[in-house]
């Protein structure tokens, strides 16, 4: 196996359809992409099933995967790195690939479904200590259930589907 | 002076203007025009025979071409070489910035045109001592490890003009490239003599000014041919069909026949051994990225 490279100076340019709507592979919804509705440039993931494609290899849009698996989510978890003002860091979902086990980290859209994000987080508390093992050993920490006190699950969902001011 | 050419002795087109063909034969150069009988377009590398008017009459059939989807509307063929030993696709490596995505358009068409190619890449001297660099000569020996020749060069610090002129001993190779990467300035670096018009690259868009309007064959004096050609933005695909674009990737094609369909395209379809081949990591998903995207474009 060769070590390909990942081309940052010579990277090639934005891959097409990447901001585009999509069908959902998994539960066959139609997602608007637009990021006004969203709030993130690269919507990923359905709002509705929470369940994305892996297409992404080294980052986000670059559409260098050619797995094409179904990522599931697995679980919440919060962004590493930056803290926001009030000590709190950004949610994110974890996503694994159905296909080939890769473990990818997202950021969670606007009009992503509370209860389903809900459910992804008490469903993760009975993932296999194998997996929580894997995880852990990619620095990936999941949040558990009693965390949940946060005010992205705890607010009504419509708040997230309302269209946003200007 | 009229040389009559009525015996069937060929000589090269090494030039043409609009209406006028600069044809050698021997160690003689006579000016020609196309007979308004021929049907046929007559290219720069073309073996030709003309009458006692020097009226090009007849194309002798060509051994090769080199040639790209022309720009614009309609679907037509431009030929960019014709009758060549091999192909050295320029790019730099800044100024303008390399697209690899580009380079694999013009291997690709090389391999259906049954040329082989050599890699230039040239302006080494701009990415001496970064990252950029580094990451450069990563992506040329991966490029070598597909089976690619590939020489890096700088016109300014000489760095690999002899290993160039010695891959282009006894044959003729066509320039090839986008505007501005350096295919004149490479001829005068093997031929300083020659001193052909380069100009710079623009400053806002680092594009080149499409300084060479037209092909010209130049013999190089320590041995060999070189084909200049005008720089060219786009290089869409002649004559591909989807089915057989994979043959234009020569490390792809061991998987193809083994996918679960055999008229997979190597997309979405599941049992693809191409996909199997990048996800272990033998297939550049660069390459594949090339392929897919080329496969939209056909
Ligand atoms: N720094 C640096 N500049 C170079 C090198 N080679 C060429 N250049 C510069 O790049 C510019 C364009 O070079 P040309 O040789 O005219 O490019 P071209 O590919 O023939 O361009 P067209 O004729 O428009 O297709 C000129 O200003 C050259 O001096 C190099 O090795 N290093
Ligand atoms: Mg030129
Ligand atoms: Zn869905
Ligand atoms: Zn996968
Ligand atoms: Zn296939």
């Amino acid at each position: 196996m060769t070590q390909f490279t990942r081309r940052s100076y010579t990277a090639p340019g934005k891959i097409d359809g990447t901001d585009s709507d999509f069908v959902c592979h998994h539960c066959g919804a139609y997602v608007l992409a637009n990021p006004v509705i969203s709030g993130v440039n690269n919507r990923n993931h359905c709002p509705y099933c929470l369940s994305s494609r892996h297409l992404d290899l080294f980052e986000g849009g670059d559409r260098l995967s050619a797995c094409r698996g179904s990522m599931r989510p697995i679980g919440l978890t919060f962004k590493r790195g930056h803290k926001k003002y009030d000590g709190q860091t950004e949610l994110m979902l974890v996503h694994e690939c159905q296909a080939c086990a890769t473990v990818s980290i997202n950021r969670i859209a606007r009009d992503d479904d509370v209860v389903a994000l809900r459910t992804v987080l008490e469903q993760s508390a009975g993932l296999s200590p194998a997996m929580q093992e894997h995880l852990k050993a990619q620095g990936i920490h999941l949040l558990e259930a009693t965390q949940s006190e946060l005010p992205l699950l705890t607010a009504p969902a419509g708040l997230y589907t309302q269209y946003p001011e200007a | 002076m009229n040389i009559e050419n009525t015996d069937p002795k060929p000589g090269v087109v090494f030039m043409r203007t609009r209406e006028t063909y600069y044809v050698q034969i021997g160690r003689e150069r006579i000016l020609c025009t196309a007979s308004t009988k021929l049907k046929q377009e007559i290219v720069v590398g073309d073996f030709v025979v003309w009458d006692d008017k020097h009226r090009i009459t007849t194309v002798r059939p060509r051994h090769n071409q080199f040639s790209r989807r022309a720009a614009g509307t309609g679907y037509q063929q431009q030929i960019i070489a014709a009758n060549v030993d091999q192909v050295l696709i320029v790019m730099s490596v800044a100024k303008p910035r390399p697209r690899w995505n580009l380079l694999d358009r013009y291997l690709v068409s090389a391999e259906f045109a049954v040329i082989p190619a050599l890699i230039c890449l040239t302006k080494m001297d701009l990415v001496q001592g970064t990252a950029q660099r580094e990451e450069i000569e990563a992506v040329a020996s991966e490029y070598a490890s597909i089976g690619y020749d590939i020489i890096l060069t700088s016109t300014q610090t000489c760095q690999g003009i002899d290993e160039l002129r010695s891959q282009i001993q006894a044959s003729i190779s066509a320039l090839v490239g986008q505007s501005g990467v350096g295919k004149t300035s490479l001829i005068n670096a093997l031929e300083p003599e020659l001193a052909l018009r380069t100009q710079d690259v623009s400053h806002h868009s680092n594009k080149g000014r499409h300084t060479t309007t037209t092909s010209q064959i130049y013999p190089l004096p320590a041995g060999g041919f070189m084909m200049d050609t005008p720089g060219i933005r786009e290089f869409g695909m002649w004559d591909m069909t989807e089915e057989d674009l994979i043959y234009g990737f020569p490390e792809m094609r061991p998987y193809q026949h083994a996918c679960k369909f055999s008229d997979c395209s190597h997309h979405e379809e599941p049992g693809c051994q191409v996909r199997q081949a990048v996800m272990e990591g033998d297939i550049s998903p660069y390459r594949y990225q090339s392929y897919l995207k080329l496969r939209e474009d056909l």
